[in-house]
């Protein structure tokens, strides 16, 4: 696997031609890597929304990579596809060794118990008229993995494990608040023992508190199951609190990827240190003056045979690598 | 820096006393009472069902049109321009449409279902400057042109013909501005405005904001989940929790000193940037129990 890597890589320096560049000397290969990955979405007169633009990361063993940006960057479409939810227009996902990128969707069965995704929406990630506990035993059963009172205990065990109790199984999703939900869909995800976890803005829609102890959750289920995160969010704050590292997006393409300490305070491209400085603090004596501008974000929406120049992307320190400007 | 606002010497503006809000057996507001005063942001801060719109939603007497709520008991005393204060909740429909818009504006989430799909902006805000103010149709237009250049809108001639989905979410937020702040309100009621926003476009309409009540020195209740936001916008802080009024204070007050253990286990679960500003691993929250 690692030659076909290298091949791919060729000479252009990438954030992840040598991902353990920041010296060290054992070597953990990533679970998940990707490379020169695009999405393109066709809109009307032959345009395309470049959603995706050659993204190359990678993911190790038990870390969190956040990935932010706001609205339209694409942060979304590359969770989706990274657990090959759509399907690229270029480029490659290698899971755990293995080119997935086009495996049919029989083998990709068995691959995508090594990876699962949380979205936004627990209430609509789960049936209204099914118990919560059929929802969470679905993956179990669609795999063969347990069947009559073993599915039973398996379920309860899951149940535990988020924080909830085994008789909630049998209630119905409008009868959780939207943590509890949450919780659930977190069960559903681990019932297979994935590698990875992909995070689509799992907590951005719960109240505060509920939103700090279901990551304090995923923080304590990544210690005790050595889970990796891609966690996506459009929430620095909280990036900061759950990542290892963070890439940062801006019209599908990353134009600073880096250890956390890194990226939050040694911001080196121009938009992260905007979008850092937009972020407003909790707490009154850190409050800023700003300008009042009133740019916007361009669209990421090409003519045909046109398309985003090219980032080239400069390691600054080891590990961090911000795009030319 | 942000001066000091004296709070006590200047009578309020907006009084609520002992407001109780209910729909059907349900008591979303249960009792609570807090002002706001000239010049000042007042930010009402609370988690879902909390009570806080709903709070906003009586205070525009809104909360019977289409809801169904009911306001129980209380009182909700405005001063007006020629400082005479009427109670809200005894104020008649007729009298309440001359109160809104004119004299208490209120900016809601999400700009799209407040605006008409079929309507240009422009005429739009032209629209509210004509039910409200009398001016012609070509005089009015003019106070649109002049109030979409208030809220910094480029190309604001463009703009005004254009229709809300020609825009960015950003865009039609200081389109909802431009409307409320055309009559020149008193208050300014302001629910979850930037919510649905992205965070540097976040930034620019809290800046917005702030500027425009520097200049016309009107009120402002900022409705809110986000403590970032009520750190940075609020010189007093309302925190709700089912219903009630938990806490008030200042801002420092509130975030340097909280006194009451759910505002404490309400801050302790907001994460703030830079908190972890030479660590390297992730950190769990230290939760307290409220």
């Amino acid at each position: 696997m690692t030659s076909e890597l290298q091949a791919g890589a060729g000479e252009a320096m990438t954030p992840d031609a040598d991902p353990r560049s920041s010296g060290d000397s054992a070597v953990t290969l990533p679970l998940v890597e990707v490379r020169d990955l695009s999405k393109q979405f066709p809109v009307e007169n032959r345009a395309k929304v470049h959603a995706v633009e050659n993204v190359s990361l990678h993911v190790d063993p038990g870390e969190t990579l956040a990935v932010v940006g706001e609205s339209g960057c694409g942060k979304s479409t590359l969770a989706h596809l990274i657990v090959r939810l759509i399907e690229p227009t270029a480029g490659r996902i290698i899971l755990d060794g293995v080119d997935i990128t086009s495996v049919s969707r029989r083998a990709m069965r068995d691959h995508r118990r090594k990876m699962q995704i949380i979205f936004q929406d627990p209430f609509a990630s789960l049936d209204p008229r099914r118990p919560v506990g059929k929802a969470v035993a679905e993956p179990l059963v669609v795999h063969k993995v347990a069947s009559g009172s073993a599915l039973d205990d398996q379920v309860a065990a899951l149940f535990t494990r988020v924080g909830l109790t085994p008789d909630m199984a049998r209630q119905f999703p409008h009868q959780f608040s939207g943590g509890q939900r949450q919780r659930i869909c977190i069960a559903r995800a681990l019932a297979l023992q994935p590698k990875l976890v992909v995070a689509d803005e799992a907590v951005s829609a719960l109240d505060v508190s509920i939103q700090a102890q279901v990551i304090n959750l995923m923080m304590e289920l990544q210690a005790e199951m050595g889970l990796s995160y891609l966690f996506i969010s459009h929430d620095l704050a909280v990036v900061e609190r759950v990542s290892h590292r963070v890439a940062v997006m801006y019209l599908g393409q990353i134009v600073e990827i880096g250890p956390r300490s890194a990226i939050f305070e040694d911001a080196r491209h121009s938009y992260t240190q905007r979008l850092l400085d937009a972020v407003p603090i909790a707490d009154p004596r850190r409050r800023r003056e700003r300008p009042l501008i009133s740019g916007e974000i361009p669209s990421p929406v090409w003519a045909p045979g046109t398309g985003p120049e090219p980032v080239t992307l400069v390691e600054v320190n080891p590990g961090h690598f911000v795009a030319r400007e | 820096m942000v001066p000091e606002i004296e709070t006590e010497a200047s009578s309020p503006i907006l009084e609520v006393r002992n407001l109780t809000v209910t729909f059907g057996s349900f008591t979303a507001v249960d009792g609570i009472s807090f002002s706001l005063h000239e010049g000042q942001t007042l930010a009402v801060v609370g988690e879902s069902g909390s009570g806080k719109s709903v709070t906003a939603l009586s205070i525009m007497r809104l909360v019977e049109l289409g809801t169904r709520g009911r306001i129980e008991s209380g009182e909700i005393l405005f001063r007006g321009a020629n400082g005479e204060v009427t109670d809200l909740v005894q104020e008649s429909e007729d009298a309440m449409r001359q109160v809104r818009g004119n004299q208490i504006s209120m900016i809601f989430q999400e700009p799209l279902t407040s605006l008409n799909p079929v309507y240009t902006v422009g005429d739009q805000v032209a629209e509210a400057v004509m039910l409200h103010q009398r001016l012609g149709r070509r005089e009015a237009k003019g106070r649109a042109l002049e109030m979409m250049r208030q809220v910094r809108i480029p190309d604001p001639d463009q703009r005004m013909g254009q229709y809300p989905h020609e825009m960015s979410g950003g865009m039609r937020q200081r389109v909802m501005i431009a409307m409320a702040l055309s009559c020149d309100p008193r208050v300014l009621i302001a629910d979850e405005p930037t919510t649905a926003l992205d965070v540097t476009i976040q930034a620019q309409i809290l800046g917005l904001m702030r500027d425009l009540q520097r200049t016309r020195s009107a009120a402002v209740m900022i409705i809110t989940h986000d403590m970032g936001v009520v750190a940075e916008v609020a010189d007093q802080v309302v925190v709700m929790n089912q219903g009630q009024v938990v806490e008030a204070g200042s801002v420092f007050d509130i975030f340097e000193d909280p006194k009451e253990p759910y505002t404490r286990a309400l801050l302790a679960a907001v994460p703030r940037l830079g908190s972890m500003a030479g660590r390297s691993d992730p950190a769990p929250f230290d939760l307290v129990a409220p």
